[in-house]
This record gives C-alpha cells, sequence and structure tokens, in this order.
C-alpha cells in the first residue's frame, strides 16, 4: 500500500468512525516501512494494530482494508461520504418537532405570569401532577436532583487525599514538618479517604404514552447532569440516542433547542427491550459496580417481553443498582401487570414511582449505593 | 522466537509485539479472562531474557504503590541517629530525601533498570480507576518521573510495555491511542491441542483430544463463567495427576471444578452434555 492510499484509507477509516488522527496516520507509515508490504495479511495485521482502538473496530477495518487492498480506495470514499450527507438531509420526525417546540413555549408561558404564593401548602404542591408544574417549581425539581448528586458523592474510596484533621496520619507530610523541629515528629498531618464518586445513568423513556411525564423527568435529568460530572443520559422511544453532550448546557432552554435537533423518534411507540439491548451493545462496558442505572418508563412496551428481561438482567449483573421509576406507581389502583412490566420485575433492586415532587424526594436515600 | 518460551503464538500477536518493539510504543491486549494475555508478557519477557516487571492494578491503586514512596521507618531512624550531629537541616533532608531512602515501586523500578530493557507488564489495567490511568498516560508518554526532592529520573531504558485488559471497564481513547491494539479470543481447537500438549507434554494424545474437544463445545453453551485456556490447562493438569487415561463419568464428576466455576453452569454443562452425547 502506498502513502497516498494509505492516508485516504485512514480518512475512510476516519468517515466510519474510528479515531484515527494524524498521528495515528504517521505511525502506520512508520509500520509500513519496517514490514513486508507484500505480505497481506502482514500489512493487514500491523495496521490493525496501530489503526484500530477496540475490538469492535474490527469489523469495519476489515471491511476496508479489503476494499483498499484490492485497489478501489476513491469510489469507496465517494458511496461513503455520499450516505452521510444523504442520512443528514433526512428531516427529523414532525412529532419530535412538534412536541419540542410545544414544550418549549410552554415553558415560557408558565414563567410569565407572576405567580402570587399562594396559602397552598407545600404538601399539596408536592402532590400535583406533573402536567401543570410551573417554572419555579421546575427549578425545585433541579434543586432535588443537585441534593441528591451530593449525596452520591459521599462515599469513601479508597484513595486518601490530606487534612487538617483526621484519624490517619500522613506520613510523607508529618515526616516533612518534623525537619523544622531536627527531625521531632511534633506537629502531625493527616489523610482520609477521599469521597467516591458513584456514577448515574439516566435512561428515559419519551415515548408517547410518557408524554405527560417526559418535560419533568427530563428536567429532572437536566438537573442531575449538571450537577455532577459523572451523569450519562439517554432517551428512548423506538430507538436509543445519548443526549448527554445536549444537557450540559447552561441554560434548560438551550439544552431542549439541541435535543429538538439532534433526537429523533419522540413520542413514537416504545421499545423498550429493543432501546436496552441497544443500549448493552454500546455502553455496558461504561457501567461498573459505582454505577447507579435510573430506568424511568412506563413499562408499555410494543416488543417481546423476552428481550425486554434479557437486556435488564445483563444490565443488572454489571450495575450497583438498577432502579426503575415508573409514574404510574403514583396510581394506588396501578398494579404493574403489563408484559414488560411483569418480565422487568425480578431484575429491578428499586422499584418507585416518580409522578411528583414527593415521589422524586424519596428516591433520595435508594440512589446511594 | 516466541516458540521456544512455550507459548504458542499466532502471526497476530507476533506481529504486535515486533511493531510494539519498533516502534517503541506500549501494547494493549484485550480479551476474555483465561486466555493467556499476561502470558504474553512473561514469554516476552523470557525471550528477549529480560526482567519482568508487573503491575497488578486494583482499584484505588496510586502513586505511592505503583510509582515510588518514601521509606518512612527509615527516614525517621536515620534522623534519630543523626540527632547529635552537626549537620545542617538542609543537610538533614537532603540526606533522608535521596534514592537510598526511595522505596521503588514497579514504574519507577521499569524505569531505573539499568542493564536493559525490562518488560512492564500492567496487568488488567480496567480494574485501576480514571485518575490512575490518567497518571499512566503520563509515563508512558516520556518515561520519566519527576520527584520533587530528587528530580527527574529518565529511563535509561525504555521498557517494552504490555498492558492487559478484560473488559471490565472502558479505557480512555487517549489511552488507546498511545497503545497499539491486540485482541485475544479463544483459540481454535488445533491450537488450544497445541497449547495443551505444549504445556502438558504427560497427556496422551486421545485423552488431550477429547479434553480440548470438550472446553471447545462448552465455550458455546452460553455458560456464565466462560472457561479460558487456563482452565484446560488446569484440568488437564490435574487429569495428569489423577493418572487417568480416559474421561469417564467418574473422573469428570471428580475434576469439573477445574473448569467449571459456577454451579449453575455446572447443571447447564450436564444438561448440555448428555443431549449431545
Amino acid at each position: 500500500m502506498e502513502i497516498e492510499n494509505l492516508v485516504t484509507f485512514c480518512r475512510a477509516l476516519r468517515e466510519r468512525g474510528l479515531s484515527v488522527t494524524p498521528a495515528e496516520v504517521v505511525t502506520a507509515a512508520t509500520v509500513l516501512q519496517v514490514i513486508d508490504t507484500k505480505d497481506r495479511d502482514e500489512v493487514f495485521l500491523s495496521l490493525r494494530s496501530v489503526l484500530t482502538t477496540s475490538i469492535d473496530d474490527f469489523p469495519v477495518f476489515a471491511e476496508l482494508f479489503e476494499a483498499f487492498w484490492n485497489r478501489s480506495p476513491r469510489k469507496l470514499i465517494e458511496r461513503d461520504s455520499g450516505t452521510t450527507v444523504r442520512a443528514r438531509n433526512v428531516s427529523p420526525p414532525k412529532g419530535l418537532a412538534f412536541f419540542l417546540e410545544n414544550w418549549s413555549a410552554s415553558v415560557r408561558a408558565g414563567a410569565a405570569p407572576v405567580k402570587v404564593p399562594g396559602a397552598s401548602d407545600t404538601a399539596s404542591r408536592a402532590h400535583k401532577d406533573f402536567t401543570d408544574f410551573s417554572h419555579e417549581e421546575l427549578e425545585q425539581i433541579s434543586q432535588l436532583a443537585r441534593r441528591i448528586v451530593k449525596r452520591l458523592a459521599s462515599k469513601p474510596s479508597r484513595r486518601w487525599q490530606p487534612v487538617a484533621r483526621g484519624h490517619r496520619v500522613n506520613l510523607r507530610r508529618s515526616l516533612r514538618l518534623s525537619l523544622k523541629t531536627g527531625g521531632e515528629l511534633i506537629e502531625l498531618a493527616y489523610k482520609r479517604r477521599r469521597a467516591k464518586r458513584t456514577k448515574l445513568v439516566v435512561i428515559c423513556d419519551v415515548s408517547g404514552s410518557m408524554d405527560m411525564y417526559s418535560r419533568l423527568l427530563l428536567q429532572f435529568v437536566y438537573g442531575l447532569q449538571n450537577s455532577f460530572a459523572k451523569v450519562e443520559s439517554f432517551v428512548f422511544a423506538t430507538t436509543l440516542s445519548r443526549i448527554t453532550g445536549e444537557l450540559k448546557n447552561k441554560t434548560y432552554r438551550r439544552a431542549l433547542d439541541r435535543l429538538a435537533s439532534n433526537v429523533q423518534g419522540w413520542s413514537g411507540g416504545t421499545r423498550i427491550g429493543a432501546s436496552l439491548a441497544n443500549f448493552n451493545v454500546q455502553w455496558l462496558r461504561r457501567i461498573d459496580k459505582r454505577t447507579v442505572v435510573i430506568i424511568l418508563s412506563d413499562g408499555w412496551d410494543t416488543g417481546e417481553p423476552e428481550q425486554l428481561a434479557h437486556a435488564l438482567s445483563k444490565l443488572q449483573e454489571r450495575a450497583g443498582r438498577l432502579v426503575w421509576l415508573n409514574p404510574l406507581l403514583g396510581n394506588s389502583m396501578y398494579q404493574p401487570l403489563t408484559r414488560g412490566m411483569q418480565a422487568a420485575l425480578p431484575f429491578i433492586n428499586v422499584f418507585a414511582p416518580a409522578h411528583d415532587l414527593a415521589s422524586l424526594r424519596a428516591l433520595e436515600p435508594h440512589l446511594v449505593l | 522466537m516466541l516458540a521456544n518460551e512455550v507459548y504458542i503464538a499466532d502471526a497476530g500477536i507476533a506481529t504486535a509485539l515486533y511493531l510494539s518493539m519498533a516502534l517503541g510504543k506500549p501494547l494493549l491486549v484485550e480479551g476474555p479472562a483465561g486466555v493467556g494475555k499476561t502470558e504474553i508478557a512473561k514469554a516476552l519477557a523470557h525471550a528477549l531474557d529480560t526482567k519482568l516487571i508487573r503491575l497488578q492494578c486494583y482499584e484505588g491503586l496510586d502513586a505511592t504503590t505503583a510509582l515510588y514512596e518514601w521509606n518512612y521507618p527509615k527516614q525517621l531512624l536515620h534522623l534519630k541517629l543523626e540527632e547529635s550531629s552537626s549537620a545542617s537541616e538542609a543537610e538533614k533532608e537532603a540526606a533522608i530525601f535521596s534514592e537510598a531512602f526511595l522505596l521503588k515501586r514497579p514504574l519507577l523500578q521499569a524505569i531505573t533498570e539499568h542493564e536493559r530493557a525490562p518488560v512492564l507488564l500492567i496487568d488488567e489495567i480496567d480494574r485501576s480507576d480514571e485518575e490512575f490511568e490518567a497518571f499512566l498516560l503520563e509515563i508512558l508518554s516520556d518515561f520519566q518521573v519527576t520527584i520533587p526532592e530528587i528530580g527527574t529520573i529518565k529511563a535509561t531504558h525504555r521498557p517494552h510495555v504490555v498492558l492487559t485488559s478484560n473488559r471490565s471497564r472502558d479505557l480512555s481513547d487517549a489511552l488507546r491511542r498511545r497503545c497499539l491494539y491486540h485482541w485475544i479470543d479463544y483459540p481454535s481447537l488445533d491450537k488450544e491441542l497445541e497449547i495443551v500438549r505444549a504445556k502438558v507434554p504427560t497427556i496422551g494424545q486421545v485423552l488431550s483430544q477429547r479434553l480440548t474437544t470438550i472446553m471447545q463445545r462448552t465455550r458455546t453453551m452460553g455458560l456464565s463463567k466462560i472457561p479460558g485456556v487456563a482452565e484446560t490447562l488446569d484440568w488437564a493438569n490435574a487429569l495428569v495427576a489423577l493418572q487417568a487415561t480416559e474421561l469417564n463419568d467418574e473422573i469428570m464428576a471428580e475434576t469439573i471444578g477445574c473448569f467449571l466455576k459456577d454451579e449453575a453452569d455446572v447443571a447447564t454443562f450436564k444438561a448440555t452434555q448428555i443431549a449431545t452425547d
């Protein structure tokens, strides 16, 4: 493979999502100088070890290498960029745009009229359904999210940090201090265990049946996301989208705007099982015993319950805790009898309601590992 | 090269190791548990006739256990002994913060190895936390360490670095990009047979064939703990120790614990075994 071909090949890999930067291209070029470039297998194995960073990259690499070894690089790039352009031209489904426009409009409307703090006590407001929440109340939800996040960060880890007063002597510092007094240990320095950081993964159902609640729940997720670095958020209806980046915005409004342009399939049907299976394929590696996974959904699934059960069992095995928040649980008449919910129950560590502020508040202790 | 070390290498791993040495880049080896990721480093050290320095990662691993730590008891003792001496404070400080009072942990050992480049094995990097990964990245990029009290220590010989990961956590892109990448999967029947016969030479032809076939089939049963090559070898060794010549039900029952470590898996295995026999 010649240098030009190699560069085109690397570009093709990059377009397919591999992290091939100029640095890797340079390394790859160096590699070609130290191996037998006529030996197809040797070139394949060598370039693969340089240009891939994970086994997940192998199929794409193999496919493109095949094409390039048979010398048709030009065509491949053209075809490739062609598909990207076409994909971008596809407009997001109407439902999503409509939903988000109306949604942000209603947030603005709620903020405009001056709210007179009436005689209504906090308790009754806490039981009001999310559908008619005002701007300030949404702010309360953000505050609650921040409180929860704070508690998450309060477990001791195995790492140490120096402190003024503590139970363990920091020998390194103490010795250094002792030099001032001619090697006599008079002043002691201390250390304590650093707080352990629990990670949070939130997977929120935004399908049609959840419309009433998704506005509030997303506000909650937004609050979580912005008070703590280690939160990953996802939404799904029929397909799964990662929205961590979109939510990391100074204002909720702007976050919503970005969501509107980047997330597809809003308010559609629900395929929980498939969405979670998809989550597992892409993200399960990031889940560990220090991760709390929260699923926000009403459990109305149009897919196969077996798929849901399988995906959840994988998830629970890997995570520190699996929490399922179901807004419908707030209704005392509700029984989790849907096939999806029935299949899911054995794998859930905490099954709790999430239809109002009080229920979110009650959640606090469950989120601490 | 590796064939002499009773490590059955394939073209992939040989190429990866060659490039890792030719380019001076660390090699990241991923794969399921028990496929011999750690063995690669051992075989490499043996083949190069050099020292193997191993850093076993775990959660909470930090610089004081991975890089260096001061030998406090020795420092204290030294200060006591010097109490009556006329040395100034600065002299005393210089004395106790010198190399003689330094405890070298694996990373520093690897850097200061002066005879020839050692093999540095950073085992199960996925078990350490992200902070440690970032710290490691720094070391791996320039192979030098700065100790405030002593100064910068530069590697005399760049160590050959092998990192292994079981993928229990996603490694950072930065670390991945710094390394060459290789994936080891479970071996094919032929390769596994070759490994068994090389590592456990006293096992008979028939028995090794039978055992390897069973192991290969076991891996497709969808068990929760899929046995690796390490388990195959354990089992082979157990059979040799028991002087077994065939795999009858009795021997099977006695030794099944060598490769199945989960009660539910044993049940699955037995059910599938009966179904296929």
